[in-house]
């Protein structure tokens, strides 16, 4: 239970009082800060229905002139807020939290790379070596090895699109469990999409980084 | 952040970067990876039928001390019986490079890599991989 700074009765923790509408200071999870149950899929408008609404409610601009308690919940409430609608909006952040809220996390007992995503890796961080010793010297050859890595960028964009896709796809399927599945093959399907585009994200990152240094160039 | 001498050493100059021809035989493969910074390692290993480490070559894509680390590693399980590649741990790595705490992991990826080349080599001979669980949960 937490007490509400304004009202000073007790309410189950969230970041509205039922009572008066004040602010709380709860300590909660992001699922339960925007109101919602914890699940994987979340409908965007609703996402940010809740979030305009509780935002609109708990702003400090609202408890200007309130006691020090108040605003200091209002500003707490609204960090909190904020910060897991930041989380819930990307199925990435909301997979890994989700990861997070079950007790796993991204590295752990997680460093086999699938051979096809090493492969990938390896030839694209070969290509970019490539460009960079290339640089410099013939002006034609530079250019194809740019156009080359420029279409490696629009595959990894679609991979990364894909993953995404299935991540969703799959937030369904998990969702649709029953309460007394076995969690842990759930959380390996889970760990393996996230860490893939994890890599692919690095990987288009490394790529920018190379092309956006020849347009500086 | 500044780099023991050590790790500039083998960053400046990496042993046994590349990969082994695709056909040469003996040859266990591992690679490991960390999804959270993006490092990926591969280890390859050219093991004896009498279970010794004759040779190894690594390419990583990395920081700083992932590449040291697996550079290093490289030298160290040369002329090791498996059983004793299988033995090092990451603090060896982490000594000898005087890796900082952040860097640590670098240091577990390369021991981990160790374990998956020969899980690897172990596969393709036809023998049980008894490492591959006990590194899988540890």
């Amino acid at each position: 239970m937490v007490q509400c700074p304004s009202c000073a009765r007790l309410s189950e923790p969230r970041l509205v009082c039922p009572q008066c509408g004040g602010p709380l200071p709860a300590e909660i999870d992001s699922f339960a800060a925007l109101g919602l149950t914890r699940k994987l899929v979340i409908a965007p408008a609703a996402l940010e229905r809740a979030y305009h609404d509780l935002s609109r409610r708990i702003h400090p601009d609202r408890f200007a002139s309130s006691p020090p308690k108040v605003r200091d919940a209002s500003l707490r409430a609204t960090a909190l807020l904020t910060r897991s609608y930041r989380i819930l909006s990307d199925p990435v952040s909301r997979g890994n939290y989700w990861l997070e809220l079950n007790g796993e996390k991204l590295n752990q007992n997680n460093n086999r790379v699938p051979p096809d995503l090493a492969e990938l890796v390896f030839e694209i961080q070969e290509q970019l070596a490539e460009f960079r010793a290339a640089r410099g010297g013939d002006a034609s050859e530079t250019g194809d090895i740019a156009d080359a890595i420029a279409g490696r960028r629009r595959e990894l964009a679609a991979a990364i699109e894909q993953a995404i896709g299935d991540l969703n796809r799959n937030f369904e399927r998990w969702d649709a469990r029953g309460e007394h599945d076995d969690l842990a093959p759930l959380i390996s399907e889970l760990k393996a999409l996230l860490s893939r585009i994890a890599y692919l994200r690095t990987l288009i990152r490394d790529v920018d980084r190379e092309l956006d240094s020849v347009k500086a160039a | 952040m500044a780099y023991s001498t050590k790790v500039l050493d083998h960053y400046n100059h990496p042993r046994n970067v590349g990969s082994f021809a695709k056909d040469e035989e003996n040859i266990g493969t591992g690679v490991v990876g960390a999804p959270e910074c993006g490092d990926v390692m591969k280890l390859q290993l050219k093991i004896t039928d009498q279970g010794v480490i004759e040779d190894a070559r690594f390419k990583t894509f990395g920081c700083g001390s992932a590449i040291a680390s697996s550079s290093y590693v490289t030298e160290l399980v040369k002329g090791k019986r498996i059983d004793e590649a299988l033995a090092i741990r990451n603090t060896s790595i982490v000594q000898e490079l005087n890796l900082p705490p952040v860097k640590i992991h670098c240091s577990v990826l390369a021991e981990d890599a160790i374990k998956a080349a020969i899980s690897d080599w172990k596969k393709r001979k036809g023998m049980a991989p008894a490492e591959e669980k006990k590194s899988a949960e540890g």
